[in-house]
């Protein structure tokens, strides 16, 4: 018993260091993100039944927000501000963007200090087609990787030219590759950025 | 009593005596001892970002938009972080914003509506009529600062969405309890009583 007691007070004195893993939690924090907008890059399970981890970076958005088109975004829902949302940054500050059907403007410019954020998922998603370019300031952190379910850890970067090439072609890695690829070359066929 | 002050005096006393101390001891044993230090330090470090973050800092205040209220420069004031998390924002409270033009700036304002009001854009008359009114959507506050003639605020960028309100200010100069300065009189007619918070316009 004393020596339980002993080994007890000894990790108690350890807690005066709780604040270094609470700081790092907060820098990078691991969440679970749930919904279907980001389908079929995050949550690709049609029916929900399991959902991704992701590691999110909260330090390059809070202390530089540093960030570039094609980044997958966290960010607070400008119309709850309780709500949670994952996004891809699809146009900066004074791109011009094609929208997609809810928006009531075929062509918008985003004005000073604001972006425009889509889910991949164009159907599921409540984006910027709804309520319009946000101030970049909500958003909140970027998506690293995945780090849960173990199957799908990995990057969350489109696949490189090479990384196609040493695919099986027509294998379902290899046809989901090029489907990422098709996406991001759509995505980026609808916006005229700011600086050539 | 006599050791106590002797252990007190080896320690804090004589700082030339610790340092020879030290320098006379193993290479492990001076690692640890600094490793230990830094450790300590990057806690502390740790520690105070977390309590600043949280639950509030000091912070001085720059620049004109607030005039009457906080000074151009140097004002002390405290920035209330926690008090966000559990009490609602109503109408008159000096906030802490991430400006929608720059995300990594920092602005002080003044919430004049919230979400359902119907709001006068500019009474002065310079940057819109002073007749143009608009309702302040889900999930937005109306911003201004007290300097109306040089203040960006909502009437430059529209309303602001509650998710960028950092915090609270309190003020501490002249160590006065910050008073919320606006009444709410002319709402006491039921036919222009602002809608409920929530409510979708």
């Amino acid at each position: 018993m004393p020596f339980i007691s002993l080994l007890l007070r000894s990790q108690l004195r350890l807690l005066i260091y709780a604040p270094i893993p609470f700081l790092i939690a907060r820098f990078y924090p691991i969440t679970k993100i749930t919904g279907r907008s980001m389908q079929p890059t995050i949550n690709p399970d049609e029916n929900q039944l399991w959902h991704d981890f992701a590691l999110l970076d909260r330090v390059s958005m809070q202390a530089r927000a540093n960030f570039k088109r094609g980044d997958i975004v966290t960010l607070f829902s400008p119309i709850d501000p309780k709500r949670f949302m994952v996004k891809r940054v699809i146009a900066k500050e004074g791109d011009i963007v094609e929208t997609l059907p809810p928006y009531p403007h075929p062509q918008v410019c985003v004005p000073e200090g604001h972006v425009w954020v889509e889910g991949d998922d164009p159907y599921h998603s409540d984006d910027s087609n709804t309520f319009g370019p946000i101030p970049a300031a909500l958003i909140e952190a970027k998506v690293l990787f995945i780090v849960w379910p173990l199957s799908r850890i990995g990057s969350l970067q489109t696949p490189s030219v090479r990384h196609l090439g040493r695919l099986t072609r027509g294998s379902p890695e290899h046809r989901a590759a090029v489907a990422a690829v098709e996406r991001e070359k759509w995505r980026e066929s609808r916006v005229i950025p700011a600086r050539w | 009593m006599q050791s106590l002050r002797k252990i007190f005096l080896n320690k804090y006393h004589d700082l030339w005596g610790r340092y020879y101390h030290f320098k006379s001891q193993s290479r492990s044993y001076q690692a640890k001892v600094v490793g230990k230090g830094l450790l300590n330090l990057f806690n502390s470090y740790c520690a105070a970002h977390l309590f600043f973050d949280y639950i509030g800092r000091p912070s001085y205040t720059g620049g004109p938009s607030m005039l009457p209220t906080l000074a151009v420069t140097n004002d002390l004031v405290i920035e209330d972080r926690l008090s966000l998390r559990f009490t609602e924002i109503s109408r008159g409270d000096l906030v802490t914003v991430k400006s929608p033009l720059d995300p990594l700036r920092i602005v002080c304002k003044r919430i004049i509506g919230l979400p359902g009001d119907v709001i006068c854009v500019d009474p002065t008359g310079h940057l819109a009529p002073s007749t143009e009114h608009v309702i302040v959507p889900r999930g937005h506050v109306w911003l201004s600062g007290d300097n109306f003639s040089y203040s960006r605020d909502s009437r430059r960028y529209g309303p602001v969405p509650i998710a960028l309100i950092q915090g609270k200010i309190r003020p501490l100069r002249d160590f006065t309890i910050y008073r919320n300065p606006v009444t709410l009189a002319h709402f006491e007619q039921e036919s222009i009583r602002p809608a409920a918070k929530g409510t979708i316009l």
